[in-house]
């Protein structure tokens, strides 16, 4: 974070208070980048919301809502926040509006901006509030059996409440047709999986519809972090999703540390992204492995594991886990790398690369692998858009979406990320290279080998110019004041991950909102299907490599 | 240090070599402590087994810090004590930072137990870890081992809600340094083919009816090992709305696997104990003749 005015925010005040300045009761910016837009009424929200959206290319990144009826003012209060996603201008703009607890209801965005779909319905499920005119009502976190009536997010409500179960049917979409018949999957699948249920209705071997029903997983996470110290928050950040600790628990700590208004030593900074690198490369070559299983190759992925296992045990000879747990705290990171371990740390991840090029150009030779992978799972580009999709799953399909670029944290503002984004010839070139990607499972392939060579450079150009100093830094108490808010974000392997963090009384955490990539990912998969047949579900489903844990919380 | 630890159990590395067909696999994969690196966080134990040490101020420090309040005031005769619940332990390391004069995290894992009390660490009743039991777990399992070679075990496992940390190790057993189907244990695609459920995630609302189904689908005898401080005892999530509070409050559990994920390792030894309590070939065999 640079201490310079930022121009984004000071241009999208001037455009909204000029077009909307009558409906705007407050426009204020806040954390360096977050420019925030309170309403004075909730009925104007989706006009200005489709402003935003249409008019400034914006992505709706996250949409909050929290129960604020014990803070002054009272009653719901919903923040929808947009990333503007444009090279030189790091702003998310948050629109906040207040819903009168007597009437729990809002307008639905969801017509004009899909990708609010879930969060409209995640919110009517966990606060009770209405999306007026979202066509979909359907419960969606809390399954079928749950009463109605009942709302964990409501301030009210406590966690060890047991709740006894109705009895009710979930409706999935019909699709109804001469030869079409239904083929129910899950929630507990053939592999190694996470849970969570696929509804295929086919016609012969051909999908014509996927309906995911997910949430399986759900553990309270956001309930759970209520009322919590920030030291224990901090562990569920890691738990999110176990394989993405690194990702959230950088998220997490930022949003504290934004709070605090306290900035990082260098060497912290740097770290986070090391053990952020070091993520991505295993779960990256974890999920070639799987691409590789699941076409059949089973000697591809057999060596691609090889490599993943001699990662995880980099990560722990380095941290003590093989998930790089407990290697963040608030104010920095936990683990100091001595040049001895930095300089094995290169080496190893030097080895790693030459086989991994190995591996990778004997696939490229088995045309097998590749036609399999080629025109499968494809994710068309307006569709992906729309639904506000992030990280690999952007990307294949041409969308140049990585909040380390677009919005950098942690070192990341200094280092390029790829080899591509160095000149604004080469960023010229990338992006037509963009265009040219056709998002089938083959891209993300592609992708994926990209990015893992990008991060083993990114990790060795760290490592070597290691700033001296302190790991950590005691960050602000005095500034923990209640009902400061904060964005955190990183991008993990899957994607941008955004939380949203709420203080309260005694720095105890209100209001922690997580949306990892996982929650915007997985409505893309419908569509990713579509012109397959069942059996490239398994491939499609891995070359997404998105997280049920993740998803549900 | 750290370059022995990583060369450990790989064999000599070359780079040229990565498609050629050498062996990767562990051979002692219980008995080599080695490849084990010492930050690894495997198990708290306590140092002294002295209450009286323990003074109001830490006693109340270390179950503050314990986020899952695996440590809790324990009070024996009079005497206040803490005692450690292992099966909610996620190894953050907190309560070593505040008291390191007190607790020793090990880098060897907590042993797999077939019942939940037996997790349970009182500090007034020593549950120290030393080099020596580390040695004698190795050398009991190796001959477990043995012994198990003698039949194949199908398992299937169940995701209960897990954050995928769990299943991350799981599937780690399968790759070829791991490769657990050497010791005749494989997964299978249906609970129907399976002899042990391996169950993670603290058991969430959602998953309980299709856990009990999964339960009842699988055939007897039937084992069902608890993966993870969330199976063994709901872990950091706890008992909530959205959870049950641990495996066993859904179906009967035969092992406890503590750890948060446990190691590969950790995970094969919670198998072997799975086995103990299956009858063996021989004698399901025998009953099997006296039936005809
Ligand atoms: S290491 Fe285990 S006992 Fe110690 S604080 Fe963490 S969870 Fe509690
Ligand atoms: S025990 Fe730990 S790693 Fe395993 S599922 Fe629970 S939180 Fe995740």
């Amino acid at each position: 974070m640079s201490g310079n005015v930022n121009n984004g925010i000071t241009k999208y005040t001037s455009i909204i208070t000029e077009k909307f300045g009558e409906h705007v009761e407050s426009i204020s910016e806040a954390n360096m980048n977050e420019l925030h837009v309170t309403l004075k009424q909730l009925g104007n929200s989706p006009k200005i919301c489709e402003f935003i959206y249409s008019k400034f290319h914006a992505r709706l990144s996250t949409m909050v809502c929290s129960d604020e009826r014990r803070v002054d003012g009272g009653g719901y209060t919903l923040r929808y926040v947009f990333s503007m996603g444009d090279d030189d201008n790091d702003v998310f703009i948050v629109v906040t509006a207040k819903v009168d607890p007597r009437n729990p209801s809002f307008p639905s965005i969801a017509l004009q901006i899909p990708a609010a779909f879930l969060y409209e319905r995640e919110i009517k499920d966990m606060f009770g509030l209405t999306p007026q005119g979202n066509p979909d009502m359907r419960p969606l976190i809390l399954h079928e059996e749950w009463p109605s009536g009942v709302f964990p997010l409501r301030m009210d409500f406590d966690i060890s409440t047991k709740i006894p179960r109705v009895h009710k049917e979930y409706q999935f979409i019909k699709v109804e047709g001469e030869g079409v018949c239904e083929i129910p999957v899950g929630p507990v699948h053939a592999g190694i999986i996470e849970p969570g249920h696929f509804r295929f209705s086919i016609l012969g071997e051909h999908i014509v519809n996927l309906e995911t029903r997910l949430f399986y997983t759900h553990k309270g996470v956001e309930k759970l972090a209520e009322n919590r110290s920030l030291e224990e928050v901090l562990l569920l950040a890691e738990r999110i999703s176990g394989d993405e600790s690194v990702a959230n628990s950088t998220a997490y700590c930022q949003a504290v540390e934004k709070i605090a208004q306290s900035s990082l030593p260098k060497r912290a900074e740097q770290l986070r992204v090391v053990y952020a690198e070091m993520e991505r490369i295993y779960n990256h070559l974890g999920t070639l492995a799987g691409i590789s299983t699941d076409v059949g190759y089973a000697y591809g992925s057999a060596r691609l594991n090889i490599l993943k296992e001699r990662m995880m045990r980099l990560n722990e000879a380095v941290t003590g886990s093989r998930l790089l747990f407990g290697v963040n705290r608030i104010g920095g990171v936990t683990v100091d790398v001595s040049d001895e371990v930095s300089r094995t740390v290169i080496d190893t991840v030097n080895d790693v690369q030459q086989d991994f090029e190995a591996i990778i150009a004997l696939l490229r030779t088995k045309s097998s692998f590749i036609d399999r992978l080629r025109k499968t799972g494809v994710i068309p580009r307006k569709a992906a858009k729309e639904l506000g999709i992030v990280g690999v799953a952007a990307r294949c399909a041409g969308l140049d979406i990585d909040v380390r670029h677009d919005h950098p944290y942690a070192a990341y503002s200094e280092i390029r990320i790829d080899q591509q984004h160095d000149s604004p010839r080469n960023i010229t070139k990338y992006r037509i290279e963009m265009q040219k990607r056709v998002g089938d499972a083959l891209s993300r392939f592609e992708v994926r080998v990209e990015e893992i060579k990008d991060s083993m450079s990114i990790i060795g150009k760290v490592l070597r110019n290691l700033s001296e100093g302190e790991i950590y830094t005691s960050i602000l108490q005095e500034n923990l004041k209640p009902y400061r808010h904060a964005l955190g974000y990183a991008e993990s392997h899957r994607g941008e991950t955004m939380h949203w963090l709420m203080l309260g009384e005694k720095k105890r955490i209100t209001r922690y909102k997580v949306r990892t990539a996982s929650f915007s990912n997985w409505p893309i998969i419908e569509q990713a299907v579509l012109n397959d047949i069942i059996p490239d579900f398994p491939l499609v489903n891995k070359s997404l490599d998105l997280s049920y844990s993740g998803n549900d919380l | 240090m750290i370059r022995n630890i990583l060369k450990k159990g790989i064999s000599a590395k070359s780079s040229r070599d990565i498609l050629s067909s050498k062996v990767e696999t562990i051979r002692n994969l219980l008995g080599d402590t080695s490849v084990i690196p010492p930050n690894y966080r495997g198990s708290v134990a306590f140092t002294k087994p002295i209450p009286q040490m323990i003074t109001d101020d830490i006693a109340s420090a270390l179950t503050d810090v314990c986020a899952t309040r695996a440590l809790s005031v324990e009070t024996t005769a009079g005497d206040a004590g803490i005692a450690l619940d292992r099966s909610k332990c996620i190894l953050c390391g907190r309560c070593k930072e505040i008291a390191p004069d007190l607790i020793a995290i090990g880098n060897w894992f907590s042993p797999s137990v077939k019942r939940r009390q037996e997790m349970i660490v009182t500090s007034s009743v020593q549950g120290q870890l030393t080099e020596k039991s580390v040695e004698e777990t190795g050398i009991e399992l190796k001959i477990r081992l043995r012994r198990t070679l003698g039949r194949s075990l199908a398992v299937r496992e169940v995701d209960a809600g897990s954050c995928n940390g769990c299943e991350v190790e799981i599937t780690a057993l399968n790759n070829p340094y791991y490769d657990i189907e050497r010791f005749g244990i494989h997964f299978v695609a249906s609970p129907r083919h399976a002899d042990v459920l391996l169950v993670t995630g603290p058991a969430s609302s959602n998953m309980e009816i299709a856990l009990q189904r999964t339960y009842k689908a699988t055939p007897e005898p039937k084992i069902v090992i608890a993966i993870g401080a969330c199976a063994c005892s709901g872990g950091l999530f706890g008992d909530t709305y959205a959870t049950t509070g641990g495996v066993d409050k859904v179906v009967p559990v035969d092992v406890y696997v503590p750890g948060c994920p446990p190691r590969p390792q950790a995970l094969l030894s919670g198998l072997l104990l799975a086995v103990d309590k299956l009858p063996s070939k021989s004698e399901s065999r025998i009953s099997e003749e006296m039936k005809k």
